[in-house]
């Protein structure tokens, strides 16, 4: 590998991370209530 | 160190909710995110070192990585999350120089204390302990990794998927590791 090619390494290497584990820790969506009432 | 200060951004991020998650995990690989460019511009210098831990050096990066321009640029990206509140643009300054102060232990005296001095800090553990700089950093993640988990089970705010980001983590720390990292 180059330095150039380390530089872009190291700087891909710390961007790419960063949506991702932003995707995987945005707030889980709220549980289902369930059904709601009977209608009968 | 490499997962290592992502796993300390979650960890912050867990700390403080309200700080936007791109941001923190921006905030603490900021250091290297400027050492990429300044060395394709020609500003620092990285030399490549095969089968020589890590697998490179180091050689100028007084511009990303003092320890007066890691307060600088810690501090400056504090400020473009003011918007946020105090207590946020605090916890980005803090993660941004969580940065330097976890490659502290890892890098050999390449860390200028500014850009031109001629004292350099750093305790060397990834030539002194070519495999057991790996273990500590794992051990740093598991700390902080654990406490984010821990923190996001009792947390409708954030951490909605904790294991898989601790797969990621673990992920990216294998990548970085003696056996498998491509430098």
């Amino acid at each position: 590998m180059t330095t150039a090619g380390l530089a872009v390494f190291v700087f891909v290497g710390f961007l790419l991370p960063v949506p991702v584990l932003h995707w995987l820790d945005r707030p889980r969506p709220p549980a289902d209530a369930g059904p709601g009432p009977s209608t009968e | 160190m490499y997962a290592g200060h992502f796993a300390v951004g979650l960890a912050l991020k867990a700390k403080e909710p309200r700080a936007p998650t791109w941001g923190i995990l921006t905030g603490v690989g900021l250091l290297d995110l400027l050492f990429g460019p300044l060395v394709l511009a020609g500003v620092e210098r990285a030399s490549v070192t095969p089968a020589i831990s890590p697998g490179f050096t180091l050689d100028y990066i007084d511009w990303s990585h003092s320890a007066a321009m890691a307060v600088f640029w810690s501090l400056l990206f504090g400020l473009l999350f003011l918007r946020f509140g105090s207590r946020v643009a605090g916890v980005m300054t803090l993660a941004a120089f969580s940065h330097f102060l976890l490659d502290l232990p890892m890098h050999p005296p390449d860390l200028a204390l500014w850009p031109g001095s001629p004292i350099h800090l750093g305790f060397g553990l990834w030539q002194t302990l070519p495999v057991g700089w790996w273990v500590i950093e794992l051990g740093l993640i598991a700390v902080a990794g654990g406490y984010y988990l821990r923190r996001s089970k009792a947390s409708e705010e954030f951490g909605g998927r904790p294991y898989a980001v601790l797969a990621v983590l673990l992920a990216l720390h294998l990548s970085n590791s003696p056996w498998l990292s491509p430098l």
